[in-house]
């Protein structure tokens, strides 16, 4: 019983480490423009909308967050091995892993932009110098929790997988989460506010993304002051969420029925999250309903 | 996508790149070999340097690849590089001093059944799918075990799973690991503190095929240069080695593993001066804190 009873402390102390990182991963995203979003930022300078948004290529949030988490796992599982103090060790880890993605940064910002110059985009050096401290303070946020949230696992609760392996796979889904989350904000609710409200992106107005700030002009900064106070705590309860109940139902049923317990508990998890989404989608549906012929032609 | 990718001439050309890239990623592997000659660990980090002229070879064959117009391609072939070289460099270690020769070998193998897959199965009908796939998951497995040979400082399949060249075997008491195996009745190799079984390969994994994708993902556009994207792989390159140097301090002595952190920062800030220097070059303008330049997209 004392057993399952530190397993939910650890749980939820896991949970709240987890919701952490996913609001910081969001907003690290937000700020730098990585992922799906970015395409219309890439998309912009085309359109002959010259702007001064971060460029911020490295790949998709999944793998990248994947690769920052395992690097940071890697590093304090091999510090751990030559005797250092679990926490230094994972302080250190992170800090490497941020130096490293600091770098992924401004190489795939440079390499973008430089690479558009047939379309007379400007390298704005001063974006660099602006932005990267944030999204690394941000990066080092949700780095260091997640391999945090992967330690407790791995000597807390012990778990068989290795800390630089879960370190990869809570990693790729903290990328996961923001990615699906947090991104949709930052797109279509963000980038087109230009646009009448729930007219969707025509083609005409691909990549002309906003650019101007009620004075003056935007950069990616004022990306993150909008999508903190909605991607940023979506994406974290959605990550929490996912690593809460992961535990949850490990823990308290991992002894049941010889394993299978546990297993049973996930699918019926997904049976009551696929009927709450549903039910979410109709009454959305029924209360909005479809756009109406006059909002859409405008 | 609407501007379609154009994979610039470049200087070198594909074959050429591929040849030496082989042959360093093959010698600097060799070279680590160099520890067992002499008994000491200080030539680890000549597989770190194999790893990166296999990282830089590779980045110019996916620039070929991905001018097909695989645009979101570009992170996915890095992934199956590494996807199917982890498979090849694995086997490959298992074969003692040919383990480099091997593991060519057995990646070349794997990637042509992958490429045949995705071009006659799935139809995917891309002319160099077949050969570059090949190409890439050579890229991967030499890259990994490139990489793994400078983070344990051996590339034999033991020296991968029972940890490094001055980790002490110890009793597998409270180890889980071994089993059967009661008969050995001296030590049993602990597994859980080595380079496969404490999962770092799965660091090494991500550190090369980030590195692999990112030089032609950050730099792919209209203006993309060869020599620029070349500069950024071997940057990535040698900050992935930094990674690993890091990582070596738990497998090699301290003075092996500060000879690879001193050489991988040297060559790191070198290249990224480099690549710095290109981009100022490729850009259009270099501003400082300026406004928007207007070009006439229509407000």
């Amino acid at each position: 019983m004392e057993e399952i009873v530190l397993g939910i402390g650890i749980t939820a102390l896991a949970g709240a480490f987890a919701t952490v990182a996913g609001a910081a991963e969001d907003t690290e995203s937000d700020i730098g423009s990585q992922g799906d979003p970015n395409s219309q930022v890439q998309l912009a300078p085309q359109m002959g909308y010259i702007h001064r948004i971060f460029n911020k290529a490295i790949s998709g949030e999944p793998p990248a967050y994947g690769a920052w988490c395992a690097i940071g796992a890697g590093v304090a599982w091999a510090l751990m091995q030559i005797n250092y103090n679990p926490a230094l060790a994972i302080i250190l880890g992170s800090v490497i892993a941020v130096f490293v993605q600091g770098i992924y940064c401004t190489s795939g910002y440079l390499g973008r932009i430089a690479s558009l110059a047939k379309f007379q985009q400007p390298v704005y050096i001063d974006i660099i110098k602006s932005l990267l401290s944030v999204t690394m303070a941000h990066a080092f946020v949700a780095i260091f929790c997640t391999v945090a949230m992967c330690y407790l696992m791995a000597s807390a609760l012990h778990h068989p997988f290795a800390l630089p392996l879960l370190g990869l796979v809570w990693g790729i889904a903290l990328g996961a989460a923001g990615s699906a989350t947090g991104n949709p904000f930052y797109g279509k609710e963000r980038q087109y506010q230009n646009q009448k409200y729930g007219a969707g992106v025509p083609i005409s107005a691909s990549g002309n993304i906003v650019r101007y700030a009620e004075a003056g002009q935007r950069s990616s900064l004022d990306n993150g002051w909008f999508t903190t106070k909605f991607a940023g705590p979506a994406s974290g309860i959605c990550f929490g969420l996912i690593v809460f109940l992961e535990l949850w139902r490990t823990v308290l049923f991992e002894k049941m029925m010889g394993g299978w317990g546990a297993i049973i508990m996930g699918v019926v998890l997904i049976l009551v999250f696929t009927f709450i989404d549903r039910w979410v989608e109709v009454w959305g549906r029924k209360t909005y309903g479809p756009y109406t012929t006059e909002e859409a032609s405008s | 996508m609407t501007a379609k990718m154009e994979a610039s001439a470049g200087a070198i050309s594909e074959n050429t790149l591929m040849i030496y890239g082989i042959v360093v990623a093959l010698v600097g592997t060799y070279l680590t070999y160099l520890n067992v000659v002499t008994g000491m660990a200080v030539f680890s980090f000549f597989g770190g340097i194999g790893a990166i002229a296999a990282i830089w070879w590779g980045s110019d064959t996916i620039k070929h690849l991905c001018s097909y117009g695989l645009g979101t391609g570009v992170p996915s072939a890095g992934m199956v590089a590494f996807g199917a070289g982890a498979i090849a460099m694995i086997a490959g270690t298992k074969f003692g001093m040919a383990s480099p020769i091997v593991t060519l070998i057995l990646a070349a193998i794997i990637g042509a059944v992958i490429g045949y897959i995705a071009n006659n199965v799935i139809n995917m009908n891309i002319p160099v799918m077949i050969f570059s796939l090949m190409k890439l998951s050579i890229v991967g497995a030499l890259t990994m075990l490139g990489f793994a040979a400078m983070c344990t400082g051996t590339f034999m399949f033991n020296g991968l799973v029972i940890g490094g060249m001055t980790l002490s075997m110890e009793p597998a008491g409270e180890a889980a690991a071994g089993g059967a195996q009661t008969f050995m009745v001296t030590v049993l190799p602990e597994f859980a503190g080595s380079l496969i079984g404490g999962s770092a390969l799965a660091v090494i994994f991500f550190l090369g095929a980030m590195a692999l994708q990112h030089p032609f993902n950050a730099c792919l556009g209209p203006n993309e240069s060869q020599d620029r994207t070349l500069m950024l792989a071997i940057e990535v390159g040698f900050l992935s080695m930094f990674v690993v140097a890091v990582m070596s301090y738990a497998f090699l002595d301290m003075m092996a593993a500060t000879v690879g952190l001193i050489i991988s920062l040297i060559g790191w800030f070198y290249s990224y001066k480099q690549y710095i220097a290109l981009s100022k070059r490729d850009a259009y303008a270099w501003l400082d804190a300026k406004p928007i330049i207007e070009v006439g997209g229509h407000e």
